[in-house]
This record gives C-alpha cells, structure tokens and sequence, in this order.
C-alpha cells in the first residue's frame, strides 16, 4: 500500500553502464518530489553498491523501494561473498587492483561511505553464496 | 502559466505540420504534438533553441526585439555578441563590422570584450584560487545550461559561478561611462545586444541570478546580418577593436577554459552532452575537476541558433584574428578594482538561483507516489518504442501525460494496430 518498487539487473564487469541504475534511480525520486539533501545521499548510496556490483561481485540486483516514510535500497549479489566483513567496512580498505584503481576506484570508502549515508545499514555475506546490503532512509516527517 | 509569456522561442503554427521532429530534441521534453501542432511547455522550457535548429519547416522561431525599438531612447549602445566575429570573410577588420553595426542608428558600439575580458581574470586570478569554492566550478555565461541546472541538476547550482555574464557586465560599464560622459540620465540609454541565441533573450526579459538586466533589448543577429553588410565598407573610428585574445576566445567551445588557462578543465558542449557530463558530476564522480565550460550549442555560442556561419567557419576566422593578439596583463590597481566589482556585487549573482521542481509528478508524496505507480502500469502495456506519434515524446512521458491528466485525447497507435492484429487472427 502506498509503496512503490523498481529493480536493477547489474552485470559483472560491465563498466560501460555502471552509474545507469544510480542515475535512474535519482530521476525516479526527482519525479516523486523527494527532498534534494535525501535524494543526494541515497544517489550516492546507490551509485557506490552499483559500483561495487560491477568490480567486486559476480552480479546481482539493486532493489528500491519508496514509501511516503521512506526509502529502501537492497542490494543482492551471487557471489564471491565478502571474507571479512568488519575489514571491508574501514575506510580505504579495498581489494582492487591496480588496474580497477587507474579507473578511480578502490579508495575503500564505497562501504564507509553507504553507511554514512544511510539511516540504517546492515550487510550480511557469506563465501561462495554472496553478500546482500540493505539500507534505509528516512523522509522528513510530515511529507 | 498564467503569467506572461517570457520565453523567446515560439511556434508559427501555421507552418508546424506535426512532424515530431522537434520533439526527441527538446533536452527537457517541453515539447508535445497535441492536434497536430506542436506546442511549448512554457515551465520546461529552457530557451536552448534546439527546436528551432532541427526544424524542418521553419515553424520554430525566436522573439527577438525590433530594431524601431532603439527610438525609444535618447541615447542608444549596441553591445553584438563576440561571435560576431565570425560572422564576415576575413579581409574585413573588425574595426569595419562594428562601424557598421553603429551605422544602424546607435550612437555607439561596446565590445562585450569589456565584460569577458573582467569576467576571465577574475575567475582566474581570483575565484579559482579561493579556497572555499564547491569543485568543479561550473561557468554561468551560458543561461540554457543554468536553467537545465536549475530543473534537472539543482543540487550543482552551489557550483555556478556567482559572477554575471561577460554581455551584463559590459552593459553595466557601458550605460555608466555614457551616463559620465553624455552627461544623461541611464534611465534614457538603451543598451542592446546583438544576439546569437533565444537563451539570451529571454535572460533579458528574466534574468538568472540578478533582479533585473542592464540590457533593453536584443536583435537577433540573423535578422539585422543584412542591414550590417549594407553598412560595410568603411573603418575611420577610433575607438573600437579592442578584443583581446582571451575574450576572442570566449564564444567557442573550449576558449573559456583556454582564455584562463585552466589545465584541469572539460569544456563540454551541446546541451545533451553537457547533461550526460552533468549527471556524472551528480555523482560526485568529478570533483577531481577545478573548471567545466558547458555550453548549450554544439561549438559553443558560435553554434548558437540565431547566427549566420556555421560554427567551423566561424571558430576559424576567430581564431585568425586571437592569433595576431598579444596576451592581456592587467595591473595589481586593474585587478583589484574587479576584485571590488564583484565583492561589493555590482557584477556578481546576488539574486538566489532558485531550483525548479518542474519534473516532479504531485507536490504531495503520497500522491506522487500513486501517480508513479500508475505511469508504470499505463507503461507496461505500451510498446517501448519511444516512437513519438502520439505527441509525447517517450512512452514514459504519454504515461506520464496520461496520468497527469494532460492528454485525454491521444491514442497510441503501435497499440491500437496491434491490438487491431491480434482481433484479426
Ligand atoms: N558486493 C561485493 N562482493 C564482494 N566483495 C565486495 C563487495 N563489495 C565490497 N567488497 C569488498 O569490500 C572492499 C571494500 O569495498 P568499498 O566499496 O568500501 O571499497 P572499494 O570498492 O574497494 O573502493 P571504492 O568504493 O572507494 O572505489 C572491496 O575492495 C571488496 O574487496
Ligand atoms: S527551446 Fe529548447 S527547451 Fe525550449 S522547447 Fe525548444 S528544445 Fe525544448
Ligand atoms: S552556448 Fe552560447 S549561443 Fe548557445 S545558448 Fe548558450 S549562450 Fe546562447
Ligand atoms: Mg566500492
């Protein structure tokens, strides 16, 4: 009731379309009137677990979800799955290779910087199965 | 709506048949066929002139002001666009085209030079050296890329440029000077621009960042070209050509950049490539960058819509003349007095560029979010083909047209035929 729910098919290595779903995602909340300081973080939420997607995982799916309170973003991989999670959390941990980090990734702050984003953020990952994140954010009460 | 048409970009409906050619684009979908006419948007649109460009039939064209409006005045400046430049074969001077723009009926003619020539050492000597600008710094000169910014980036609008634009700087030193000089009120000088495009008349008429503009009026170079070339032929004044390199620079894509000698710059141009970069920089993804130069028109405002060459031509004989230029230097005292222009306001943004939320479906969540939900049910069952016949110009935008109650009457016909198909099986 009230919500409405848009999934993202992510492929593997496919840097060509990386940022798509992150950029579609922003006009939908644009459309739904969504305050700008929310769409901004969610924006960048999205752009970085769609990135991580692409580098880290086999593939996966973003999932998000608007209702009038708030705003959902799961996202689900197949795999490799994430060893130590606690250490992929640190800022400026990565895994990257040189390569991935000519390309201007492999900071290690995607995940720091989900979580700043995010009012709540749980990440759960399992070797061989994969990793699912899940995030939420808030709307100002009373819109 | 309801308020005054303020948009320099209409329709001639009698020459529109319909053709939807207009409406793929249009960077902001402001356009829809609604009885076979196109029509305008007015909230969407941002003056880029895109449609007038693309049309074939000529049905799109610009408002531009008539030159019996200089009469009005006691007192009349001509400020033409820098890109006029390019406009004639190169034997002729500079000194010769401006003396035949005077020859029109002005009692003088101002280089926008005045204006570039400040607007680029400040931003170099000055703002780009401050240290608490939001990265990349994203140059105001060209008013359809604000607006786009306004209704589709608001969150960039923290990265414009507070400084006005080189033709409203120019302006203001003009009428002041002529005020001094002539010894007449400014209320009775009428400075007018030589315009190479729609966005800059309509920023006249509703000006971005500044509460009112110094210019009066604009003639579209396009229309009084003729009347310059008939006045040709002679260069015995004394004061004009006083272009510099850099501000010669300005009108074509890449030369803003050039002109400050910034190393880590784009310089983007044509408006659906300045979106694709702008949504990049939407997510954070170029704040490596200290300078991006977009500009609506493809070449830069040489490619604007109301000019003569076309931009190649155009940027050639420019160049011609900046090579045979030395490099500006201007004095400490020079630089300071800019530098005090700007702080004390007289040539910077003051007025807030406010975001405009045109895109959103309902100012009420709740309900926007229901609209949403039906766009994508009505979505489902059309064909994906963003074909434009029905007059919108995607399938997301009928549905949205649908839902906003906007479009009661059109059908879409990949649908009906199908549908008509399957009945015959
Ligand atoms: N979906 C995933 N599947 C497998 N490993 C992942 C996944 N997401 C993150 N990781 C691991 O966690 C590390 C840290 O991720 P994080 O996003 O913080 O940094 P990064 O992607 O390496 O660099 P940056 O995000 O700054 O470009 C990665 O280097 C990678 O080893
Ligand atoms: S001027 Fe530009 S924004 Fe306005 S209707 Fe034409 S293409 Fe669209
Ligand atoms: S690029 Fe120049 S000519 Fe084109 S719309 Fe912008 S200001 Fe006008
Ligand atoms: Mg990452």
């Amino acid at each position: 009731m009230g919500n409405i729910a848009y999934d993202f098919q992510i492929e593997k290595d496919d840097f060509e379309r990386a940022g798509e779903a992150s950029s579609k995602i922003k006009k939908i909340l644009r459309q739904l009137g969504i305050d700008s300081g929310i769409i901004r973080r969610v924006a960048i939420a999205a752009y970085e677990v769609e990135i991580n997607l692409v580098i880290h995982s086999l593939g996966g799916t973003i999932s998000i979800s608007i209702d009038p309170k708030s705003i959902m973003i799961i996202a689900k991989d197949i795999g490799p799955g994430i060893e130590n999670v606690e250490l992929a959390m640190k800022e400026g941990y990565s895994t990257a290779s040189d390569k991935i980090r000519e390309m201007g990734f492999g900071a290690g702050m995607g995940l720091p910087n989900m979580k700043k984003c995010a009012d709540s953020f749980y990440i759960e990952s399992i070797i061989g199965k994969g990793t699912i994140i899940t995030m939420k954010m808030m709307l100002k009460d009373g819109e | 709506m309801g308020e005054e048409y303020k948009h320099s970009v209409i329709l001639k409906e009698d020459r529109c048949i319909g053709c939807t050619s207009c409406l793929k684009v249009c960077p902001t979908e402001a356009i829809r066929v609604r009885e076979g006419k196109a029509k305008i948007i007015p909230e969407r649109c941002i003056d880029c002139g895109e449609c007038i460009k693309i049309c074939p039939n000529h049905a799109k064209s610009a408002i531009t002001d008539d030159l019996s409006m200089i009469k009005k005045f006691k007192y009349t400046i001509a400020i033409p666009s820098l890109t006029i430049y390019g406009q004639f074969p190169s034997n002729i001077s500079i000194c010769e085209m401006l003396n035949a723009i005077k020859k029109i009926g002005f009692d003088e003619v101002v280089e926008d030079t005045v204006g570039a020539d400040i607007s680029i050492h400040l931003i170099k000597e000055y703002l780009l050296k401050k240290s608490d600008m939001n990265l990349p710094l994203i140059n105001s000169s060209c008013p359809a890329v604000i607006r786009l910014i306004q209704m589709r980036f608001p969150d960039l609008i923290p990265n414009i440029i507070d400084i006005e634009t080189p033709l409203e700087i120019t302006a203001r030193i003009a009428k002041k000077e002529a005020s001094r000089r002539e010894n007449i009120k400014i209320e009775d000088i009428g400075v007018f621009f030589i315009t190479p495009c729609t966005a800059r008349v309509t920023s006249i008429r509703k000006p971005i960042g500044i509460s009112k503009s110094y210019v009066d009026g604009a003639f579209s170079m396009k229309e009084i070209y003729g009347e310059i070339v008939r006045n040709l032929g002679d260069c015995n004044s004394s004061n004009m050509g006083t272009s510099t390199k850099e501000s010669l620079y300005w009108p074509i894509a890449g030369g803003q950049a050039a002109a400050l000698g910034i190393e880590n710059y784009l310089a983007v141009d044509g408006i659906h490539d300045v979106i694709r970069v702008l949504e990049e920089v939407e997510l954070g993804k170029l704040e490596d960058v200290d300078f991006i130069e977009c500009s609506a028109c493809s070449g830069g405002c040489v490619g604007g819509p109301l000019v003569i060459q076309n931009s190649f031509i155009a940027k050639n004989r420019i160049m011609k003349y900046a090579r045979k230029m030395k490099e500006t230097k201007h004095t400490i005292e020079e630089l300071d007095s800019f530098i005090k222009m700007y702080e004390s306001g007289l040539i910077r943004l003051t007025e807030k560029i406010e975001p405009k939320s045109v895109m959103t479906l309902d100012k009420d969540i709740v309900k926007s979010i229901q609209k949403m939900e039906l766009v994508t049910e009505i979505l489902k069952s059309l064909p994906g083909l963003d074909c434009g016949v029905c007059g919108s110009p995607t399938c997301r935008a009928f549905a949205e047209d649908i839902v906003k109650g906007e479009n009661c009457k059109a059908v879409c016909i990949v649908k009906t035929m199908n549908g008509f198909k399957n009945k015959n099986k």
